[in-house]
């Protein structure tokens, strides 16, 4: 059984369709990336997850269960994180506070929050020293790791990840996607990209989504592969370079 | 010289009353983005609550302080429940204007309940107060600004240390993120209104001995709160205290220096002058809320 499998998944904003009967499930220990241009759906794909978004029909289940129509706040408690477009840190909050309530769904007391926030600068290192720093006053990058470890104060058994790359300076990109693959070591991930190298470059499958659809998906390899899906969907060139593939 | 240390000292009182029904606002504000026109009639409320034990059932003062008190949690409750709740996912007009609703209606159904004449609530002690020097320093005047200290001090804390106070801070700056991270936002948002009306219920518990205890009492308090918010700069927890005690401090030398009838003008003209010269208060906007 997959840990989370969405079934003929429809969402509406209003009048405007956003996702029209998209489909995919993510196994247990798995990268999924989605894929798509600005609009295609992929940030509402997440936030039907998260509980954002009010499903009009079809089925979310996570470890057999289905959390369709729940609220956040009881979907982050079952074990799925959101780090949402925009990072999102509180600004006028510090770094290590922001950190510390990313525990909230667990019954944990503010010293043992505190004891894991100082533990997650371990994979966060760039960002220990801003431990007392307001989120306002960080750049996009330290923001994005501030997000992310949050994210994971949850303790989540998936984690749902919006562009981590938007905005970002080439390198700061190549470190925020050093801490997903160790990340993916003890957790399961969805990654939202528009960035498709980067992307595929962790992931163990990918789904490219159209206008709300989803019009292709398989292994990273077999999407490069194609080289008439690849110029269309992933930014035109065909097979990534050496180097990047190597990440 | 003593004139001006005496004024100063009934001024610090008079303003430490508006500073908690400011703090009141503003920390609504700062958590549903909308100005709670009812603020006032909290502080009504609780001085007629107080009114009805202390006077007419003869309740000891203490005792009758926390049943007002306990009461104004309850109001607070019922407010949060009947007020916002229902439109909390509407835009903040109808809101405000539930707000105001819930004043007219508390105002009337006091009065409907207890009548229109004005009501005398004596002090907390029995001794007017003592000599210091040149001040002479009112039991009642005391009580205000000890009372505001202590709060000050607890507010600062509970904000600044303690988890719950991080979570009501992170629900003010992004509900939706707040909700992603499990932080339950309506049980926030209704602990937001219980303090708040507990912080209104106060202000108006220490200043009724003060004045007469009447329906209208509210909305002069409110009024003189909201434009104290504006001066320390609206949605500052800094600034409502600093600006409430800045509205005291010169209303109470306007009225000894210039003019008694003209006291409550000093407020309204000084919060004119800073909207025309300097809107954003005495803190400005925090730029926290900016990024």
């Amino acid at each position: 059984m997959a840990l989370l499998e969405i079934t003929d998944l429809n969402v509406r904003y209003g009048e405007i369709v956003a996702l029209r009967g998209v489909s995919f499930a993510v196994e247990e220990g798995q990268v999924v990336t989605l894929l798509g241009a600005n609009g295609a759906g992929k940030s509402t794909t997440l936030r039907a997850i998260s509980g954002l978004a009010k499903p009009a029909s079809g089925d979310i289940l996570f470890d057999g269960k289905s959390i369709a129509g729940l609220g956040p706040e009881a979907i982050v408690r079952m074990g799925i994180s959101h780090v949402p477009e925009g990072r999102r840190v509180f600004p006028g909050l510090t770094v290590k506070e922001n950190i510390m309530l990313g525990g909230s769904n667990r019954r944990a007391a503010k010293a043992e929050l505190g004891r894991e926030a100082d533990a997650m600068f371990d994979l966060f290192p760039d960002i220990r020293k801003f431990s007392g720093a307001l989120g306002w006053t960080l750049s996009g990058g330290q923001l994005q790791m501030v997000a992310v470890a949050r994210g994971l104060m949850a303790k989540p058994r998936l984690l749902l990840l919006d562009e981590p790359s938007l905005g970002l300076a080439p390198v700061i990109v190549q470190a925020v996607f050093r801490i997903i693959s160790e990340i993916r070591r003890t957790t399961t991930v969805l990654l939202v990209e528009q960035n498709a190298r980067m992307g595929l470059s962790v992931a163990d499958q990918g789904y490219v989504l159209e206008t709300g659809r989803i019009v292709l998906g398989g292994k990273p390899e077999d999407l490069w592969a194609n080289e008439g899906i690849a110029a269309a969907y992933l930014g035109g060139h065909g097979k990534p370079a050496a180097g990047l593939a190597a990440h | 010289m003593d004139l001006v240390l005496q004024l100063l000292f009934t001024g610090i009182g008079i303003g430490a009353v508006y500073a908690l029904v400011a703090l009141g606002f503003v920390l609504i504000f700062r958590a549903t983005n909308v100005v709670n026109f009812a603020q006032g009639e909290f502080s009504m409320v609780a001085a007629y609550i107080m009114v009805v034990c202390a006077v007419d059932l003869a309740l000891p003062y203490w005792l009758s302080f926390i049943i007002a008190l306990a009461g104004m949690a309850v109001v607070g409750l019922v407010f949060n429940l009947g007020v916002y709740y229902p439109l909390r996912h509407r835009t903040y007009l109808p809101v405000i204007i539930a707000t105001i609703g819930a004043s007219i209606l508390m105002a009337n159904g006091v009065l409907a309940l207890y009548g229109p004449q004005p009501q005398v609530l004596p002090g907390w002690f029995e001794t007017p107060g003592i000599q210091l020097g040149p001040v002479y320093l009112d039991s009642q005047y005391l009580l205000i600004i000890a009372v505001t200290v202590v709060l000050v001090i607890f507010n600062y804390w509970f904000f600044e240390h303690t988890m719950l106070g991080k979570k009501l801070q992170a629900t003010s700056q992004d509900k939706e993120m707040a909700s992603l991270l499990g932080i339950s936002v309506s049980t926030m948002i209704m602990i937001t209104f219980i303090y708040s009306a507990v912080l209104g219920g106060l202000a108006g518990l220490l200043v009724a001995p003060l004045l007469f205890v009447s329906i209208q009492m509210g909305s002069t308090i409110a009024l003189k709160a909201f434009a104290a918010t504006i001066i320390g700069g609206f949605g500052d927890v800094a600034g409502a205290i600093i600006g409430g005690l800045a509205l005291g401090i010169i209303e109470t030398f306007g009225a000894a220096y210039i003019s008694v009838p003209y006291k409550d003008g000093f407020a309204f003209l000084v919060l004119v002058l800073f909207l025309v010269f300097r809107p954003q208060g005495i803190f400005g906007e925090r730029v926290a809320e900016k990024a």
